[in-house]
């Protein structure tokens, strides 16, 4: 398969992208670095305690002081899916309808090349950005097993997964937004309310089967890489049949 | 004859806004057809429809015989494309736009691209964001031809280049059509136009109001004649003959448009005692200039 679109756009966001990852491997080294100082202080836990305002606040749903339980409070609930979702919302926004909008989407659509590969490229150019924060933050953590951080890596590996294609879905909903519309405002505005209204939604919620239902704990669930994956391939057939009847400049 | 490009009723609108309204358009093999019209007029509307980026409200367009739209990548594969609002990326330089183009189009000889580097002095290796206008539009005029394309779709190609540029491109243009190639050339500048074109077609408001051989709109375009009388000269006499029109009448100079034959103007003249006569030849852009300002959409006209 080809990806020479994919490279140039992983070229072009280079340095967002790297920012981005840098900063959130070193968030990642800084919480399980600080997790053998509260590890012990079990009055947390009454914090989190049934379904507390504080544990909403928070995004968490078990101990805080369990290691599950830190990581999910301070990592894959809440600041990872953040950093998550600006990555790979604002590429879905930008790198169909803002290239459009800017003039150098014609220097691709004029390329001996169909509008479906074009968008298949970008799809995989969404799947990397996706896919390189969560290694890199899994790979911070991965280090905090020598600061008493106790978890099967599997499990580890599984959240990883299930918060990139959280990221990778919404990045795709955005994409197709911007590619029946071509315009990055309405990718973005449509987009954002979407996350917010979804997100303490349970079966409904993209964040529920990926990163929201202890899946450190418990482990990402087939049936949640069967949700993450169908609802990105629904919205990538919305993308592909979006950008194959939009007017371009 | 071996049709390009073909248009027939070609019509595109923009909600209620007016894009191109049944343009008809036929393009041979090996022409240079100039596409002139003001801007605004509705010459890029047609171009992304030529070329599949838009889809035609109604009418139908061909290019190779095949649709733009379904057909899009053959289509693509034997184009070359340079939009009139040129965008770069600006952080990427010269050099990797053309490496990018060249790896998807497959090109692997590279003299020729080499050699068109060469004539037009293009800086590839600056980042795009620092290069002038009129070196940004040189790197599009690589990428839309380094490909040696049998069409050439040109949206005001000249646009920022200098006028020694400007040459070589018209040189590149003649070169190209010479191995073969047919060049679509869309254009506000007249004399440009007139000087490289075969075929013109000229748009205004949506609506091709003519299309022509060059030689013939000559033909049909008016001769500037100027006589310089030594009394304040009344222009009325010459206003009556058919074909005459009074361009300027400034006392005792009168500028008059010629369609046809010269005598019976020379014959009211020389009633006038004049003391000099200036004749100029056809001036296409008097007649270019003539469908600009008319308001009345004219029935196309096509001589072929």
């Amino acid at each position: 398969m080809r990806a020479e679109i994919a490279v140039l756009d992983l070229q072009l966001r280079r340095r967002a992208l790297l920012s981005y990852v840098a900063g959130m491997a070193l968030y990642a080294l800084v919480i399980v670095a600080l997790y053998p100082q509260f590890k012990g202080a079990t009055s947390l836990d009454q914090l989190t305690k049934n379904g507390s305002p504080i544990a909403a606040l928070f995004g968490a749903t078990g101990s805080l002081t369990s290691p599950s339980g830190w990581l999910d409070a301070n990592i894959y609930e809440n600041f990872l899916p953040l950093i998550m979702l600006l990555i790979t919302v604002g590429y879905g926004a930008s790198c169909i309808a803002g290239q459009d909008e800017d003039g150098t989407l014609s220097l691709v659509t004029i390329l001996p090349m169909s509008r479906r590969a074009v968008v298949l490229q970008k799809v995989g150019a969404l799947t990397v950005q996706a896919l390189l924060l969560a290694i890199a933050t899994m790979g911070c953590v991965l280090i905090g097993r020598q600061f008493d951080l106790s978890f099967p890596i599997a499990h580890l590996a599984g959240l990883s997964l299930g918060v990139a294609l959280l990221g990778v879905d919404f990045g795709l909903c955005a994409l197709a937004v911007g590619s029946i519309t071509g315009s990055r405002g309405a990718a973005l505005g449509f987009t954002a309310p979407v996350i917010a209204w979804i997100r303490p939604a349970r079966y409904v919620s993209l964040f529920y089967w990926s990163v929201g239902n202890q899946q450190l704990a418990n482990g990402l669930s087939l049936a949640s890489v069967g949700v993450l994956i169908s609802v990105g391939a629904l919205l990538t057939l919305t993308a592909v049949a979006g950008f194959r009847r939009l007017d371009l400049h | 004859m071996t049709v390009v490009v073909s248009a027939e009723n070609l019509t595109k609108t923009f909600g209620t806004h007016r894009g191109i309204v049944g343009v008809d358009v036929s393009v041979a093999e090996g022409d240079i057809f100039g596409f002139l019209g003001p801007n605004g007029s509705g010459k890029s509307t047609t171009i992304r429809l030529l070329t599949g980026l838009s889809h035609p409200t109604s009418g139908t367009a061909k290019v190779f015989g095949l649709d733009p739209i379904a057909d899009a990548v053959e289509i693509h594969r034997r184009v070359g494309y340079l939009p009139g609002e040129l965008a770069l990326h600006p952080r990427l330089t010269g050099r990797q736009h053309v490496d990018f183009a060249a790896k998807v189009r497959g090109v692997q000889d590279r003299t020729f691209l080499d050699e068109l580097v060469d004539r037009f002095q293009v800086d590839l290796e600056r980042p795009t964001r620092t290069l002038s206008k009129g070196n940004r539009q040189k790197i599009g005029i690589l990428l839309a031809v380094m490909h040696r394309p049998e069409l050439v779709i040109l949206d005001e190609p000249t646009s920022g280049l200098d006028p020694l540029m400007q040459d070589e491109f018209e040189h590149l243009m003649r070169e190209l059509v010479s191995t073969g190639a047919t060049v679509f050339l869309s254009s506000h500048e007249l004399d440009e136009v007139q000087r490289v074109a075969t075929r013109v077609a000229i748009i205004k408001d949506g609506h091709l109001v003519v299309t022509d051989t060059v030689e013939a709109l000559r033909r049909r375009a008016p001769r500037t004649i100027e006589f310089s009388f030594p009394e304040t000269a009344d222009p009325k006499p010459f206003a009556s003959i058919e074909g005459v029109r009074v361009v300027a009448a400034d006392g005792k100079r009168i500028t008059l448009a010629l369609l046809g034959a010269v005598a019976p103007v020379l014959r009211v003249a020389a009633e006038l005692d004049p003391l000099d006569v200036v004749a100029r030849p056809a001036d296409l852009d008097e007649l270019f200039l003539t469908y600009y300002r008319d308001q009345s959409v004219e029935k196309p006209v096509d001589a072929r």
